[in-house]
């Protein structure tokens, strides 16, 4: 992902694009709570293979980018299901020289695994769908999220998408002051410098760009002060209005996640945490 | 920019706080002082920078992780203290109530809404259950004193609510490490999370960059007595 991309949506118009922010965030936040409690194997990947063709479809994401996203969640699931393969007690499948692969540890670990990447597969059709100030005004009309707190927000967001150039500007900056070899001094001026990769010059660099984003942060609120923000009520500009869509895509989901729970509990599939065998 | 640091409180009453007691002309005064504008800005900024830079070292930290085999999981734990450190920071700079939590969510927002963390939305769950965990000394002190002892109370509380929020979502009690996952946690928190904030907070302090908000005000006012 690219930085100019944060909080921005794919432009293109889907049927996710037009729900409304908080209608989705809540559907996200619902979901995931919900699959937080289900430790085996079945419920999950069954959520996940109807998740991500409707995420894809219906947001109209292009596989690549799916794809691409979806590397740092197969990872982290990845880990999951090998720390809990090896370290759980159980019904030994296989040993690996001093680690034992345990039966209920592999279910565990699948479990774990598919449900980053249902939880990320409904992230990414959030976060590639929904512009980030929209969501501050739908919550802030819906939730009643205070003005001054959605403002703030929307204050960092400014900072965040700086933040990458900021960051390369001080490391560039404070590498042209470090003492250099003679070899680099005789280079042409114009080539690149090479940038410091030590803990001590990355921890220079972070805390210089703590501060000055700091700084910048107070100029913005002291900004935002004088034109009255936080002085009162305030009117909305564009209003977030709900629609048919977004009960319909309520509806759609929730029904699905029950049906799906229903499901693996009528065969006896499904697992709460019992399945850990550690809470009574 | 310093040059009104003396000068009156510039804040003004946000619309939502729940306690609307007027701002009393005190600059010292830490109690019953809703969470300004201005607060909220400098918690924004806070966690932008913490936001990108935690989000910058999950890039690297994927592979290593996986490098590790189940070790890579463990080492989550080690590092478990790092994540929360904007929180105890957050207090002991703007030393009033709600803020540890308040900071911990729009860091998670930053993350989920505009980063795409690996985590997902239930990441605002863990902020507030780790913002919680970080903020209970402080609030136990009524927030009037940020000596090292609270620190480290800070550190021990936020890496508690940490390990028993793990244990429900990725049941760690029925694992072979679950002591070595507790020490590592322990020691992250006290150190990563309690000790480092007020580090980072005097550090910060000591560049001018904090002298309109409370920590600033009471340096001020407790030099001011020293005197």
């Amino acid at each position: 992902m690219s930085a100019a991309a944060f909080g921005r949506p794919l432009d293109v118009d889907s049927a996710l694009h037009r729900r409304d922010p908080a209608v989705k965030l809540a559907l996200v936040l619902v979901i995931s709570a919900v699959v937080t409690g289900v430790f085996d194997p079945w419920t999950p990947t069954i959520l996940y293979l109807l998740a991500a063709p409707a995420v894809v479809l219906a947001g109209r994401i292009p596989l690549g980018t799916m794809a691409r996203a979806h590397l740092p969640f197969a990872l982290f699931g990845l880990s999951l299901f090998t720390v809990n393969a090896l370290t759980r007690q159980g019904q030994v499948v296989w040993t690996l020289g001093p680690l034992d692969v345990t039966a209920p540890g592999l279910e565990i670990g699948i479990s774990l695994a598919v449900r980053t990447l249902l939880i990320g597969t409904l992230s990414l059709g959030f976060v590639l769908t929904t512009d980030g100030a929209r969501l501050m005004t739908s919550l802030h009309q819906h939730v009643r999220l205070s003005g001054a707190f959605a403002y703030a927000v929307l204050a960092g967001y400014r900072l965040l998408e700086q933040l990458p150039q900021q960051w390369q500007t001080i490391r560039q900056a404070q590498a042209m002051r470090r003492p250099r070899s003679p070899q680099a001094r005789s280079r042409p001026a114009a080539r690149p410098i090479a940038l410091p990769r030590s803990p001590r010059a990355l921890t220079r660099a972070s805390f210089t760009l703590l501060v000055t984003t700091l700084r910048r942060g107070e100029r913005m609120s002291i900004a935002l002060e004088t034109r009255g923000l936080g002085a009162g009520r305030r009117t909305i500009h564009d209003p977030a209005r709900l629609s048919p869509g977004d009960a319909v895509l309520t509806v759609v989901a929730l029904a699905t996640v029950t049906a799906v729970l229903l499901v693996t509990w009528r065969f006896g599939l499904l697992a709460g945490w019992g399945a850990l065998g550690v809470f009574g | 920019m310093s040059a009104r640091a003396g000068g009156p409180r510039r804040d003004t009453p946000s619309p939502a706080g729940p306690s609307q007691d007027a701002p009393g002309p005190d600059p010292a005064a830490p109690r019953r002082a809703p969470i300004t504008l201005h607060d909220l800005v400098l918690l924004a900024a806070l966690a932008v920078v913490f936001g990108f830079l935690y989000w910058a070292l999950v890039q690297l930290w994927g592979w290593l992780q996986v490098a590790m085999g189940p070790f890579g999981d463990l080492a989550q734990n080690a590092l478990a203290g790092g994540w929360m450190v904007v929180a105890p920071l957050a207090v002991y700079i703007v030393r009033k109530p709600g803020v540890g939590i308040v900071v911990e969510i729009i860091a998670a927002i930053v993350e989920v809404v505009f980063l795409a963390s690996p985590v997902g939305p239930m990441l605002l769950l863990v902020g507030l259950i780790q913002g919680v965990g970080a903020e209970l000394p402080f609030a136990l002190t009524r927030y009037r004193r940020y000596g090292w002892g609270v620190f480290l109370a800070s550190g021990i509380s936020a890496a508690l609510f940490n390990l028993v929020l793990g244990m429900v979502r990725f049941g760690w009690a029925g694992q072979d490490f679950f002591a070595l996952r507790v020490g590592l946690q322990f020691a992250s928190g006290i150190l990563l999370c309690g000790l480092l904030a007020k580090l980072i907070g005097d550090a910060l302090l000591r560049t001018g960059v904090l002298d309109n908000y409370a920590i600033g005000r009471a340096q001020r006012s407790a030099a001011r007595r020293g005197r």
